[in-house]
């Protein structure tokens, strides 16, 4: 995040460049290393083709897919998948964590098997799920939505048990009535964990999506194409298929990245 | 009781605090902060007290505003005990205590919530408080955009905003600069008079006590109890340079324990 | 009320309205076994079965791929976070491969290592990897300037400011990395399992799906969390010894 106070001495050349290219440009310098040295393994034919093919193959097998293919009927699916699920998962799970949190009865009745129940690991649900919804789309949603659930729940259970005692005294001698309270004081000083809560449930919700189109039945969706470059043994589109991955996911800790700024303004100085 | 009081009524005081005690439970240890405090605040009047670190001055607000209702003895207010808090009473915290995710103006704004006034009168009064404390071209900065002294600025504006009868003071002027704390003195013996207010000033500074009060209350440490309760027979207008002022000054860091420098000697002389 | 009980009052009547669903036959056994059958399904792998070699493979292939990746991990998150040249070159490569889920990776792991040991603890390896670089480098980064001051008014050579006082520092940052890869290659392991394997606790979830034999998939579901559990604990007992200077969380 911060970087360190006083910059060192840089070499001269670096100044000819401008500042805000800088980052980008080195960052790009170990890639295009990689993908020389991809070429040249490629080129040279040390390892067959079909097991490691040439970054220009790779790239043309990208254009066909946009161009023919069901390719963006997949990401379409997969998206939505994600998001449907996120929208179920993460709502219930900021309120259910909301409710443990603010109430000291809700958090002694429901937060320990809550947190027993956190201790299973979330693909252990999914034949459960497929037995109870289905292999189908029923069941794929159920297991992202949850996956979204959990870490929404926690992050907000945990923030708002948290409040400060002294924002809650102000409450008090302001004789803030309980939704006052709630608006004013215990939402605003809970939200920055339930900000984060909603992150890492995207990118639980993402992560479950590509889980279950791996594990239940096959349907449009990039999961899917996984498998099919696995059974038909085409590593161009597995590599396609992860790089459309890796750009989502960074366009999805961007959103919500973006989204924690909007809402935490008073933060900023 | 007090018998600091021999030419005045009992019968007008309008807050009691009646062989008041507290023992808190520190990591199984027991502390006693204050042990057998009473004195008397008429209406109108200005009472200050002073005292060390640590001998429960802000514990002793505390009660009065009734955060805590566990201790021995009794604050009465109009005769009947304080249970909770109430609009009559306005407090500025030892911390400023403003919530960061509401502007300067917003903050002030919430003391009103429970007032029942109409909006825009809410608004009007919020506009006026900011300018009493110098702070009308901060309306919408953050507490984060603040200094230290201008948080505890719109935390007076906060307590003020009610108009209460009581304003509770916990070193309000504590984080501020040398001149503008003499600024805000003014413009706080100008408030309570104005305003009727009675208030009740905690400080660590000798000479804003007798500045400031009517009558100054001396606590001692370990436990916290009263050393004694000093009159201030001066003017209204008070002179921070004159011998008066100055005499009375030194006697009251004798009692805490100072002893006055030559030079404030051979000034008092 | 006191807290273990009103802790127990929910489990009980869950526990208790699936008794009685199952003796009323509310819903088919197919969706949801009797308690009976789940506890003899589990005392018959535990018995019967080898639950235990189960339990073994899983726990070997969490802790070499935990292992493995932890270490590397350590080793690249204090690179980047010493060095910004380092940090320049490979953070931006290294946060586009780390936003994609790691169970991702295992069609194409497969393909390049087959579908055995190597798979599992390759995978796992990635996913303990990243939180722990993310940790690692944060922490170092974090690591408050004052105190670097500090040391540099100490006149410390950089391997006293590292060894002294930025490592220290960033120890609590590491252990989040650590404690998240670990849930990590937890929750990959299974994943692991379950897509392909012929042994472990996520191979008998699956087997327990194939056969439609719920109670065997919920008596392992149970098994899951206890061990989870316990590993948790673990790392937490030792978490706690390392950070003994700081204040209790209150
Ligand atoms: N919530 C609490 N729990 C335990 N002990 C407390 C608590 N609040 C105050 N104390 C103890 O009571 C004593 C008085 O504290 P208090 O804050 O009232 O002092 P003070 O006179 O306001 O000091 P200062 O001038 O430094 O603000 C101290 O010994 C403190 O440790
Ligand atoms: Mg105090």
């Amino acid at each position: 995040m911060s970087e360190i106070a006083c910059p060192p001495a840089r070499p001269a050349w670096r100044l000819a460049l401008p500042p805000t290219l800088r980052p980008v440009l080195s960052g790009l310098v170990v890639p295009v290393l990689l993908i020389g040295v991809w070429q040249v393994i490629a080129a040279a034919h040390v390892v067959a083709p079909y097991i490691l093919p040439s970054p220009a193959a790779v790239l043309a097998r990208f254009r066909v897919e946009l161009a023919g293919g069901t390719f963006r009927g997949d990401v379409v699916a997969s998206l939505s998948r994600a998001l449907g699920g996120f929208a179920t998962g993460a709502p219930t799970g900021l309120a259910f964590g909301l409710l443990l949190g603010l109430s000291r009865l809700a958090g002694r009745l429901f937060g320990p098997i809550f947190l027993a129940y956190r201790q299973i690991a979330l693909f252990a649900w999914v034949p459960l799920l497929a037995m109870w919804f289905g292999g189908g789309e029923a069941g794929k949603l159920a297991f992202i939505a949850l996956a979204a659930f959990a870490p929404a729940a926690v992050n907000a259970w945990r923030a708002a048990a948290a409040i400060p005692a002294p924002y809650r005294e102000l409450s008090k001698a302001l004789t803030l009535g309980r939704l006052d309270h709630l608006r004013l004081v215990a939402l605003p000083s809970a939200l920055p964990g339930m900000l984060t809560g909603l992150r890492s449930s995207l990118i639980h919700a993402w992560l479950a999506t590509v889980g279950a189109e791996l594990f239940l039945d096959i349907a449009p969706g990039l999961g899917g194409r996984l498998n099919e470059g696995r059974d038909k043994f085409e590593v161009d589109l597995m590599i396609v298929a992860l790089t459309v991955l890796a750009i989502l996911g960074l366009g999805f800790s961007q959103l919500a990245a973006t989204a924690e700024r909007q809402s935490l303004r008073w933060r900023r100085r | 009781m007090t018998d600091a009081l021999p030419d005045r009524s009992d019968a007008i005081a309008a807050l009691e605090i009646d062989r008041v005690g507290k023992i808190f439970d520190v990591a199984g240890r027991r502390v006693e902060a204050l042990r057998d405090i009473s004195f008397s605040v008429r209406t109108g009047e200005f009472v200050a007290i002073v005292g060390a670190s640590g001998c429960g001055k802000s514990t002793l607000l505390r009660l009065i505003l009734g955060l805590d209702t566990d201790y021995q003895g009794e604050v009465r207010l109009d005769g009947r005990r304080v249970k909770k808090p109430d609009l009559n009473r306005g407090i500025v915290f030892q911390d400023h205590r403003l919530l960061p995710w509401l502007t300067a103006e917003g903050n002030v704004a919430a003391a009103l919530r429970r007032s029942g006034l109409p909006k825009s009168e809410r608004r009007q009064l919020v506009a006026e408080h900011l300018k009493l404390v110098g702070l009308e071209n901060f309306a919408d900065a953050w507490p984060a955009q603040l200094s230290g002294g201008m948080s505890q600025r719109v935390a007076i504006a906060r307590a003020l905003v009610n108009r209460p009868r009581f304003l509770l003071l916990d070193e309000p002027l504590g984080a501020l600069d040398a001149l503008t704390r003499l600024r805000l003195q003014d413009e706080l013996a100008r408030i309570v008079r104005h305003e009727g207010t009675t208030a009740l000033l905690v400080t660590h500074d000798v000479d804003e006590a007798v500045f400031l009060a009517d009558r100054i209350i001396v606590l001692q440490p370990d436990p916290g109890r009263i050393a004694r309760i000093v009159e201030v027979n001066l003017d209204a207008h008070r002179d921070r340079s004159a011998p008066a002022f100055l005499r009375l000054r030194d006697e009251i860091l004798g009692t805490l324990g100072v002893r006055p420098s030559p030079r404030a000697i051979a000034t008092a002389a | 009320m006191s807290r273990l009980a009103t802790a127990l009052l929910v489990p009980a009547l869950l526990f208790g309205l699936w008794s009685v669903s199952a003796a009323q036959g509310w819903l088919p056994e197919q969706l949801l076994p009797a308690p009976t059958a789940v506890w003899d399904a589990l005392a018959e792998t535990a018995v019967g079965g080898d639950l235990s070699a189960d339990i073994l493979i899983s726990l070997q292939r969490v802790g070499e791929g935990f292992a493995l990746g932890a270490l590397a991990g350590l080793g690249f998150g204090g690179a980047i976070g010493l060095s910004r040249t380092l940090r320049a070159l490979f953070d931006p490569l290294f946060l586009l491969l780390a936003q994609v889920p790691p169970l991702a990776w295992i069609p194409l792991v497969i393909l390049a290592v087959g579908i055995d040991e190597a798979m599992k603890v390759t995978v796992i390896a990635w996913a303990s990897f990243v939180p722990v670089v993310l940790g690692v480098a944060q922490g170092i980064r974090d690591v408050p300037e004052p105190l670097r001051e500090l040391g540099r008014a100490l006149t410390f050579d950089p391997w006293d400011l590292v060894s002294r006082i930025v490592f220290p520092a960033a120890v609590p940052a590491i252990f989040t990395g650590l404690r998240e890869g670990l849930a990590n290659a937890w929750q990959t392991l299974v994943a692991a399992e379950l897509f392909a394997s012929s042994e472990g606790l996520g191979y008998l979830i699956s087997l327990g799906r194939q056969l439609f034999q719920l109670d065997l998939v919920l008596a392992m579901v149970l098994v899951l969390g206890i061990v989870g559990l316990s590993v948790n604990g673990a790392l937490a007992l030792v978490e706690r010894r390392l950070l003994r200077w700081q204040a209790p969380a209150s």
